[in-house]
């Protein structure tokens, strides 16, 4: 579904020039659960913004669903996100004034569609939060209010979800709650790609893919042994 | 429906930010609503003003004095017209009468009631040529004129606040300290030209213009021609005739000006449209201003809000979806503001009519929808500059911004 040829981002800062991506390489398949973790600065984030199609790369080429996107422009890009591609994000980003049902809406009122809150409550449903359709994000708690932003990545029916430190702001009990939707959706035929820095939650991947300084530097698949092994690795370091 | 979803969203974001949003609108409020004062203060005074001139009689022409003579570059009237004149003008072939008047304000005394009263010395022809009869008595006659009698004719409310229910007709009244008898008393007229008659007293032009009005000339000379057709040639007429009388000498301009009454109401419609250029540029001034206050609202708003910009585009809006949202906001803001706005038009016009009393409003339809549509357009144009710097915002920075 994903394939991205040697692609760079390259940022001028003053004088020197910064390699974000640094010639990345790789293909995401349609259905799996891949983590893209690394230090910050590894150029996870720049990564995660061009297959989001929130940023274009400054040399290569990205393919989405047998697309081109680099040439793409704005409009149409901005419609491939609204279509294809579900958002989560580390600090939930709803908007505070709207209750949760019609934040889960909005992507709907970008594709034109007529009867939004019935397609939000769905959506809520589905991460088992309906009975808080109609409360605005400040009454929630922080894994509630991560929800209804999976239930608005969801509501579209995107072909990929894209989490940005999903569990970054919650606890670990939170997390795992948020992290047990995203294998459901991901066992119901929803391809995911999860940037993080906790190795713990990459790990709960299929792959997992490291990166540093821009690079990726390994790209594995993970089976138990390794997931221990990657495990450990942290517990040591920690 | 799309546009429908957004306007709500606008609502919605103007509700939370509520003192904001009202604060936003007031410039607007107050612009509108001075637009609409004007409009209904310059309508209103132009009808009032119309209405008076229009009963002045199309048959007529007015013989008022030059404006010639210059003291320190300011034209002052330079009085030249006689009762005398009056006289001759009505033996032209042309002219049916000729009506000399002055005006005054005056003090009429009938025992301990006192009253300010409009003073007016005329001729015989007076009441004839405005069709304007008694109720008591009777009018002026050439023979009261002639002799200069010390008679006076009452308005009809100076007869009903000097004598109330009882008979004027024989009775003694002091104007200034001249004693006159009263010896009619006129219908209720309301205006004539910009006189309210009413509160007029009539007397022999003859009798008091010296003592009176401390000049012997008078102020006016009202021509009814025989012919209303033939207005061009009546004037000609008599100008003819006063430079003859006057000795006006070939070459030398004249000492009087001759105007008919579409020539006032002209004149009137030119001071009303500089009235109006100052009123609408004072109430365009504070429609601008009611533009800056929104463009400075909203683009606080859409600095405040870039993060939920970011996350509106990454769900999938567009750009342009992005500027219509902050357009329809901006646009909001203003058809509230103008909504008030006539509102508070409509109670300061309310509130001016009351206390002045003489100033009169009128509000049409259509000034209303014009005060409307400049607040919308006010609100778009203010709206579009924040509303691009909205959509032009990088979806990724956007998402970055704290």
């Amino acid at each position: 579904m994903i394939e991205a040829r040697q692609l760079y981002k390259l940022y001028r800062m003053g004088d020197s020039v910064v390699r974000a991506l640094d010639g990345v390489d790789f293909t995401v398949n349609e259905g799996e659960f891949v983590s893209i973790t690394g230090a910050s600065g590894s150029g996870k984030s720049t990564l995660m913004h061009i297959l989001g199609c929130l940023d274009r790369p400054t040399r290569g080429v990205y393919q989405f669903r047998g697309q081109t996107l680099n040439t793409m422009g704005d409009r149409q890009l901005a419609r491939v996100r609204n279509k294809y591609i579900g958002f989560v994000f580390q600090t939930f980003n709803l908007i505070n004034r709207t209750l949760a049902v019609d934040n889960v809406a909005i992507p709907l009122v970008y594709a034109r569609q007529t009867a939004t809150r019935k397609a939000a409550m769905a959506a809520l449903e589905k991460v088992g939060l309906s009975h808080r359709a109609r409360h605005r994000p400040g009454e929630l708690s922080g894994g509630e209010r991560q929800r209804v932003a999976i239930a608005r990545a969801i509501v579209n029916d995107p072909a990929l979800i894209l989490a940005d430190e999903p569990t970054g702001n919650l606890d670990t009990q939170t997390g795992g709650q948020i992290m047990e939707i995203f294998r459901r959706l991901n066992a119901a035929g929803t391809t995911i790609i999860l940037v993080t820095h906790e190795m713990e939650v990459a790990v709960q991947a299929q792959r997992i893919i490291r990166m540093r300084d821009g690079r990726i530097v390994t790209d594995e698949m993970l089976n138990e042994q390794r997931r221990s092994a990657l495990r450990a690795e942290v517990m040591v370091v920690g | 429906m799309f546009f429908l979803r957004i306007c709500l969203m606008a609502g919605r974001s103007l509700q939370a930010n509520l003192m904001r949003s009202i604060l936003a609108c007031l410039g607007v409020i107050i612009g509108v609503a001075a637009v609409v004062s004007a409009m209904a203060i310059l309508e209103g005074s132009s009808r009032d003003v119309i209405s008076k001139i229009e009963t002045l009689g199309a048959d007529q022409v007015f013989v008022a004095n030059g404006t010639t003579q210059r003291q320190g570059g300011r034209a002052v009237a330079r009085m030249s017209l006689t009762p005398e004149d009056a006289t001759a003008l009505a033996e032209l072939p042309s002219v049916k009468a000729a009506v000399p008047e002055s005006v005054a304000q005056a003090q009429v005394k009938y025992f301990e009631k006192n009253q300010s009263v409009q003073l007016l010395a005329t001729n015989e022809h007076y009441t004839q040529v405005n069709d304007y009869k008694t109720i008591q008595g009777r009018v002026l006659t050439a023979n009261d004129v002639q002799s200069g009698r010390k008679y006076c004719v009452l308005g009809f409310k100076v007869a009903q606040k000097l004598f109330g229910e009882t008979p004027a007709v024989g009775m003694r009244v002091r104007i200034e300290g001249m004693g006159f008898d009263v010896i009619g008393v006129m219908e209720k007229k309301g205006f004539l030209g910009a006189r309210d008659v009413d509160r007029q007293v009539i007397i022999p032009v003859s009798t008091g213009l010296e003592r009176l009005f401390g000049t012997e000339y008078v102020q006016m000379i009202t021509v009814q021609a025989r012919d209303s057709n033939n207005l061009e040639g009546v004037m000609q007429e008599v100008k003819r005739c006063l430079r003859r009388e006057h000795n006006i000498r070939a070459g030398k301009t004249d000492d009087f000006q001759v105007i008919t009454r579409e020539q006032v109401t002209s004149q009137v419609n030119d001071m009303i449209r500089i009235f109006a250029i100052v009123l609408y540029s004072i109430a365009g001034i504070s429609l601008v201003v009611g533009g800056i206050g929104i463009m400075n609202i909203m683009l606080v708003s859409v600095t405040e809000r870039t993060r939920e910009i970011g996350v509106r585009m990454a769900v999938g809006a567009r750009r342009l979806d992005i500027l219509v949202q902050f357009l329809i906001e901006a646009s909001v803001i203003s058809v509230l503001g103008g909504a008030l706005g006539v509102l508070l038009g409509f109670a300061f016009t309310d509130l001016l009519e009351n206390i002045t009393q003489i100033l009169k409003t009128y509000m049409t339809t259509w000034g209303i929808a014009w005060a409307l549509g400049m607040a919308i357009f006010t609100g778009i144009v203010s709206g579009i500059y924040p509303a691009i710097r909205a959509s032009r915002l990088d979806p990724v920075e956007a998402l970055r911004y704290e």
